[in-house]
């Protein structure tokens, strides 16, 4: 059974997700930088595995991934296969380094945007061999990882003015977890 | 369930990815009425309201934001316009000006082809690159001079840009005064100092066209006895040697008569205006060809029409 600390948790992170699709639907997919839109699902991964850890992450992005691909009409999984792999390297590099600040919340959230449409670029390209894959490099990859991480600063610092991340206790119980 | 917290991180981790691949393959490889699309589908059907509702409240603000991108794009749009406009104008003016640089020529030709000249008569096509800064004097400087075969007293016809298929707006121009390898200088007809031997076309009556400070011509030393009608022509003489006959000068606009005088007094509207002058004909007439250099009596026998931005030359000879 889930403790009450837990549950609030998973409550916290369901509300999160809940808002993350509306506002990625209602606001973001509507504006485009340079042709890119920020990509609201997969910032949220990377802050809930940042905050959070690994399974978190890996979880959250799982069930973004399902979100996101029933909104964009896209092959159901994919986007939830990036998002896990992402949601839990993330997690693992956190813990790993214990490293938490604004500035990483940034280099990690495009690191796995231009991963993350890596993969999706290389899955589009055997799925579909004239899709430019060295044009996208450019147009869409590159520009689409520098705007989620500027968007992933501004949503990071929000939810940790609002309270639903605490970094402080997360680094210490990652702490904690290095000498398990 | 594994025992400690890296394998069982490490174990959801796998069922995650494993689900994900196996959700990718069954929805890749179903048809579109499968199981994987219809959850996809019912889930598009709860979502898409939310997109509806959403795409409503969001309407203003995209409105504004795309006011604004619009806004900055227009403005550089306006730029880009703007200096293309410039750019066209600038070729509009050009090719404007050609036109009417190839009206001027072709009325010029047209004169040539229509005017009575004698016969062997060659021409030599000039621009007018200078005029008289006063009205004391009338002339004009063309381009070419004793290096392309005038000479001193040939005579100088012309075209207006307004001249039309008959003669009107074609006729005399002057004769060359003064002339160096590359110029020449023509002096009008309407100059104080010009005399024209003329003849009324109709009447046969001669007289002498003389200019004036003023710039208008007058026909003196017409005999008072001859009748002249407004309206005619006057055409040169060819007496002199100077200019050869049958050169349309101008109209007659008004006939002064006074009973103590001898002659007639004649007022001549010239047919070419010399303010508007730009090109000019030098002909090149059999009496005064000795000593022309051969690229004038070369061109004797053809015709030969150059246009170029700075220059234009056009060298023929009368068939007639």
């Amino acid at each position: 059974m889930l403790s009450r600390e837990e549950l609030v948790m998973v409550g916290k992170v369901v509300l999160l997700l809940v808002i993350g699709a509306i506002l990625q639907t209602v606001i973001l997919s509507r504006f485009s930088v340079m042709g890119v839109t920020a990509d609201l699902f997969l910032i949220l991964t990377v802050i809930v595995a940042f905050s959070k850890g690994p399974i978190e992450g890996a979880v959250f992005g799982f069930v973004a991934g399902i979100v996101a691909d029933m909104i964009y009409y896209g092959h159901l999984g994919m986007r939830a296969l990036v998002y896990v792999l992402v949601g839990y390297c993330v997690g693992l590099l956190v813990m790993r380094f214990e490293t938490i600040n604004v500035w990483a919340v940034m280099v990690l959230t495009a690191v796995s945007s231009f991963c993350g449409q890596l993969i999706y670029g290389i899955f589009q390209y055997v799925m579909t061999p004239r899709s430019g894959f060295v044009t996208m490099v450019w147009r869409q990859m590159i520009p689409e990882a520098v705007f989620d991480a500027l968007v992933a600063i501004l949503v990071y610092v929000l939810l940790v003015r609002l309270r639903v991340f605490n970094p402080k206790p997360r680094e210490a119980k990652l702490t904690k977890e290095g000498t398990e | 369930m594994p025992r400690n917290k890296v394998a069982w991180r490490r174990f959801v981790f796998v069922v995650l990815i494993i689900a994900c691949l196996a959700l990718l393959t069954v929805s890749l490889r179903e048809s579109k009425s499968g199981p994987v699309h219809s959850i996809q589908q019912a889930g598009v059907s709860v979502l898409s309201p939310m997109q509806s509702w959403g795409a409503t409240i969001a309407k203003p603000f995209e409105d504004g934001y795309h006011w604004i991108t619009t806004l900055w794009s227009a403005h550089k749009q306006a730029e880009s316009l703007a200096a293309q406009l410039q750019q066209l104008q600038g070729k509009a003016v050009q090719f404007q000006e050609q036109a009417d640089e190839n009206a001027r020529l072709r009325a010029l030709l047209d004169f040539r082809d229509k005017g009575t000249f004698p016969a062997g008569t060659g021409f030599v096509v000039c621009r007018v690159v200078g005029k008289s800064p006063t009205q004391w004097n009338a002339w004009a400087e063309i381009d070419k001079g004793s290096a392309d075969g005038l000479q001193i007293d040939q005579a100088v016809v012309g075209a207006t840009p307004d001249s039309t298929d008959n003669l009107y707006g074609k006729g005399l121009v002057g004769k060359i005064v003064s002339v160096t390898a590359h110029s020449a200088q023509v002096q009008f007809i309407s100059d104080a100092d010009a005399s024209v031997a003329a003849k009324v076309q109709s009447s046969r009556a001669e007289g002498i066209v003389e200019g004036s400070v003023d710039g208008d011509l007058t026909m003196n030393y017409v005999e008072r006895d001859l009748k002249v009608d407004p309206k005619s022509i006057i055409v040169t003489s060819g007496y002199g040697g100077v200019y050869p006959a049958g050169i349309p000068i101008g109209i007659v606009s008004n006939v002064g008569e006074e009973t103590v005088d001898t002659y007639k007094k004649i007022d001549v509207q010239p047919f070419v205006d010399f303010h508007v002058l730009e090109e000019v004909m030098v002909l090149i007439t059999p009496a005064n060809a000795t000593g022309v250099t051969s690229s004038a009596t070369t061109a004797a026998s053809s015709s030969t029409t150059k246009t170029t931005k700075n220059s234009t030359s056009t060298t023929a000879t009368s068939a007639r």
